[in-house]
């Protein structure tokens, strides 16, 4: 498995950041916190996956460990290179392993280049190699993706179908040979057999390659499918964080519990949504959020000292962290 | 934001869509018949254009200038002269083909002009914000504050009437037209999520600007540049009338019809003729324009 | 502009529809064909189905499966360029063919259908309130109060929160799980005696997903509507919907009771639909079993079964014929030559 003890590949540490909202005539609105004090580690050769629903900042926390844009405050380290203060060609260097494959698989395209462009801008970006030996590499990345050179290198976005696309662009991400991929809801846009087609994809990647991930969806069945940890994100706070099979078996946040309990099970005889572990309302504005735990207001478990007091992340079990004052004891049926 | 599907709105068209298979060209999936929205502008203003700068050159055309007034007002269909002459002596067939070029290489000029400065200055402005954007949109406020006419009007007051100078004066207009256009246009591009991927790609401001951004805002200023042809023939047009556009004996649609409205009633052709290919000509432009329009802007 | 409360004059309305042996809305051989520019693209082949007061039904399928056309059909909203045939029954009467006027007459007041993006589905410049009477006040007679008051009253009925606070507010105001409550309550406005629900909870987040299905159930309930859910997610149908019917390039594929439909899988197409889900259960980098390829080009369809390229199952004689929808088995249709479970298949 992974976990080799040894130096995670991608530290983030206490990453805060911030949006201004601009009211009419530009007059500052507010503040929306969309990632405030997260910290997590990607170890070689792992999956970490993070879930989370709207507004729980889990893409604004993707696009900050990138430093598209910088985080407001909290350090990024990446192979033990620290990113955030980082410019120009200094911060090109230092993110090189780390790359990232978007939701919309034709948005992330420049509809009026070929495909064969498209791949190999990275290349070009950090001149490597001569235009031969970047053209070579192309038909690799291609070929790895399941896409014959031959037919699609001279292809435009427009004459591909979704899952040809998004496998274009996961080629593109795999030129400079990254040690990490960021998959920020990579296949949430894709038809169901589409999407476990490129899941498996991910999975083969993983397999011929050794890289890592860190896989964002929404969906908590997937992503606890391709993870081997997973964090839960909240309003821009981590919820909770730990090895996958474990934070299914015994969820300990109660917004985890939620999520699990509103995952419509595809088996007509399974017990319907809980009704008592469905949470109600919904999400609060991340422009105002709630004190002390924000999820306080929606949680059946909620009490004064939660409205009081943020809950620090603790771990309560090996590897496994829940940022609550009363996190869920092992249920009855274990689920 | 939960999952969204490709929009199953949009599989109604998909199922019809143009996207060929494997590396067919476009071109063929529809035939000529159903482009007539572009191929009827298209081939009238091939043939004006042939008109005007290739006919004068292989054809019987007379000069537009220097006539004798023992030419003046023959009448229209008379050997030699198609549209007659007018009251100098000239043959007005050749002055409205020499008018017309003349029309059309002004305006191609200032479009040009436009798109290349004004197109990159507001590709630059929308591209990196701040003040260069800042000091870009205050001055197009104040140029395109004012009536384009009266400014063309000023400029060319000052600077005394010829081609060049009416090609400058008209830039005044068009450079901020397009600066506008261009910005807009790169501000939508620029949240979109292949220029956020080619930033992670490593590749550099300059080279998004020139290989990302300038292709996809290129057909919208093309059709801007298309459209506002006519306006510029017209704005030309009017420099001209007021004497301050082309400078006489040489011919130009707008100086032909100053010339003839004092006569108007006797003479109509000598408005009517320069009227009509005027009026042709830009609404030609406008048609091509607005069926470039809405094929590209539907991709 | 509103119209009176007159519902629609048909001839031979029935009460309950009993008359037609209980369908509210029964589809039969529905085609709709799309004819542009010299391309002929089928989009709903030969479709089928019967759904009664009270009773959900699941249209199930991925891009370019005809699901979201068909509803089109029946709610008469498809562009000029698509021609229907075959007939769609709503409480008898035959609502092929209609005019334009007459359709719009009946959306609305006997139909009404919620889409997948709630906030295209509203007016941006128009307040939630406003836009609530409008639905109130297109289908009945009421006056300005009576109707605020219903509108209020529909608000409250979807569960939103502060509905007289949310009355004043724009669209933009309100989250996604709001804006698609308010979107169900113009729907009700009428008092439908169907509600489609087109990828109605697909935008949403899971956990309010689970919300706004729980409310279109007690809705149901409540009225003795009858719901037909159009998504691409079996679990959803698995846990809300009575029948299901499996749809794959433009045609019903499989059609069966939930219940039957989950016991045994026959088409080899639902079978990779339901192991391509994500699964809790499953463990970690586990691989999905896999179809490849994709969906066919509908102006290009192959004279066989159009899932052929792509099944697990095929044998020479799918690439050859196209397999009817036959009932294999009592309630349970399939279209396939070599089903799962039968004997040979895997």
């Amino acid at each position: 498995m992974t976990g080799n003890g040894s130096e995670p590949l991608l530290e983030a540490r206490n990453v805060v950041q911030e949006f201004v909202v601009r009211g009419h005539g530009g007059v500052k609105g507010g503040v929306v916190q969309a990632v405030s004090d997260v910290s997590l580690d990607v170890r070689a050769g792992e999956t970490l996956g993070i879930v989370g629903e709207t507004g729980s900042g889990k893409s604004t926390l993707a696009r900050s460990l990138l430093q598209a844009p910088r985080p407001k405050s909290g350090s990024v380290t990446l192979r033990g290179t620290e990113l955030v203060g980082l410019r120009g060609r200094a911060l090109l260097e230092a993110r090189r392993s780390m790359q990232m494959v978007f939701q919309d698989p034709f948005g992330s395209l420049d509809p009026k280049w070929r495909v064969q462009d498209i791949v190999e801008e990275p290349l070009i970006a950090y001149g490597v190699g001569s235009r031969e030996e970047r053209r070579t590499r192309v038909r690799e990345v291609l070929d790895r993706v399941g896409l014959d050179a031959d037919v699609f290198a001279r292809r435009r976005p427009r004459q591909l179908s979704g899952g040809q696309a998004q496998r274009v662009a996961i080629a593109r991400a795999l030129t400079l040979d990254p040690a990490l991929i960021i998959c920020d809801e990579a296949v949430s846009s894709l038809d169901v057999l589409i999407q476990a087609q490129v899941l498996n994809l991910f999975e083969q990647l993983r397999d011929e390659l050794g890289l890592s991930y860190l896989f964002i969806a929404h969906d908590l069945a997937l992503v606890k499918q391709v993870s081997d940890r997973v964090a839960v994100m909240y309003l821009g706070k981590l919820a909770e964080i730990g090895p996958a099979e474990a934070l299914y078996r015994e969820p300990l946040h109660p917004y985890t519990v939620a999520l699990l309990a509103s995952i419509p099970s595809p088996d007509p005889t399974a017990p319907k949504t809980e009704a008592d572990k469905a949470i109600s309302g919904d999400p609060p504005s991340p422009i105002d959020p709630p004190s002390g735990c924000r999820f306080r207001t929606r949680c059946p478990r909620a009490q004064e000292r939660c409205a009081v007091e943020e809950p620090p992340l603790r771990e309560l079990r090996t590897e496994h962290a829940v940022a609550c004052h009363f996190p869920v004891e092992r249920s009855a049926n274990g689920r | 934001m939960g999952a969204q599907l490709p929009d199953a709105e949009a599989q109604i068209p998909a199922a019809l869509a143009l996207a060929p298979a494997a590396g067919e060209p476009i071109s063929r999936r529809r035939g000529w018949i159903h482009s007539l929205d572009v191929v009827i502008p298209g081939a009238i203003l091939a043939f004006l254009l042939f008109l005007f700068f290739v006919w004068p050159l292989i054809g019987p055309v007379g000069k537009p200038t220097g006539g004798n007034i023992l030419n003046s007002n023959i009448e229209p269909f008379s050997q030699g002269h198609l549209f007659g002459t007018d009251p100098v002596g000239n043959d007005i067939w050749s002055r409205i083909l020499y008018g017309g070029r003349s029309s059309i290489e002004i305006a191609l000029a200032v479009q040009l002009i436009g798109l290349v400065i004004g197109g990159s200055f507001g590709a630059f402005a929308g591209y990196w914000g701040g003040v260069l954007d800042l000091v870009l949109m205050r001055v197009l406020d104040v140029l395109i504050a004012f009536p384009a006419l009266v400014l063309a009007l000023a400029i060319a007051q000052s600077l005394g009437p010829s081609k060049f100078h009416t090609i400058l004066a008209l830039t005044f207009f068009s450079v901020p037209a397009f600066a506008r256009i261009s910005r807009a246009a790169t501000l939508r591009l620029r949240e979109r999520t292949f220029i956020l991927a080619a930033r992670l790609s490593g590749t550099g401001s300059p080279r998004i600007l020139a290989r990302h951004v300038a292709p996809n805002i290129l057909p919208q200023l093309v059709t801007f540049g298309l459209l506002g042809m006519g306006v510029i023939i017209i704005l030309e047009g009017a420099l001209s009338f007021f004497g301050l556009g082309i400078p006489p004996p040489n011919p130009s649609w707008g100086n032909m019809i100053f010339d003839g409205q004092g006569i108007l009633s006797a003479e109509p052709r000598l408005v009517l003729v320069p009227s009509a290919f005027l009026f042709v000509t830009v609404l030609s432009f406008n048609l091509l324009g607005d069926a470039l329009r809405s094929r590209w802007s539907a991709v | 502009m509103s119209e009176g409360t007159t519902p629609v004059e048909v001839d031979a309305r029935v009460e309950d529809g009993s008359a037609n042996g209980g369908a509210l809305l029964e589809l039969r051989d529905l085609r709709v064909d799309f004819r542009t520019g010299g391309r002929h693209v089928r989009a709903v082949d030969r479709l089928s189905y019967a759904i009664s007061a009270g009773r959900t039904l699941a249209l199930i399928g991925e891009s370019g499966s005809g699901k979201t056309v068909s509803s089109r059909a029946v709610m008469g909203l498809l562009p000029p360029t698509a021609t229907v045939s075959g007939s769609i029954r709503f409480e008898g009467q035959e609502l092929v063919g209609l005019s334009d006027r007459q359709m719009r007459r009946l959306r609305g007041a006997g139909i009404a259908m919620v889409f997948q993006d709630p906030s295209r589905s509203l007016n941006p410049t128009m307040r939630v309130g406003a836009q609530v009477i409008e639905a109130v006040r297109t289908h009945s007679g009421l006056d300005r109060g009576a109707a605020r008051r219903r509108a209020v009253e529909l608000l409250t009925l979807v569960r939103l929160p502060l509905p007289e606070q949310r009355y004043h507010e724009y669209p933009h105001q309100l989250s996604g799980g709001m804006r698609q409550r308010v979107v169900v309550a113009i729907a009700l406005a009428s008092n439908p005696r169907l509600l489609i629900a087109d990828e109605a909870t697909t935008a949403l987040d899971v956990t309010t997903q689970a919300q706004i299905m729980e409310l279109l159930r007690d809705l149901q309930r409540q009225f003795g509507m009858a719901l037909i859910m159009i998504s691409h997610d079996l679990g959803l149908a698995a846990s809300f919907a009575d029948e299901v019917v499996v749809m794959y390039a433009g045609r019903a594929v499989e059609q069966a009771p939930t219940h039957t439909l989950f016991a045994h899988v026959r088409m080899p197409y639902t079978k990779a639909l339901l192991e391509a889900i994500p699964r809790v259960e499953r463990p970690p980098h586990a691989r999905l079993p896999v179809v490849p390829g994709r969906p066919p080009d509908l102006a290009a369809l192959p004279p066989g079964c159009p899932f052929e390229p792509r099944c697990p199952n095929r044998q020479d004689l799918c690439r050859e014929s196209d397999p009817p929808l036959s009932e294999g088995e009592p309630g349970h249709r399939w279209a396939c030559w070599f089903p799962c479970g039968q004997e040979g298949a895997e």
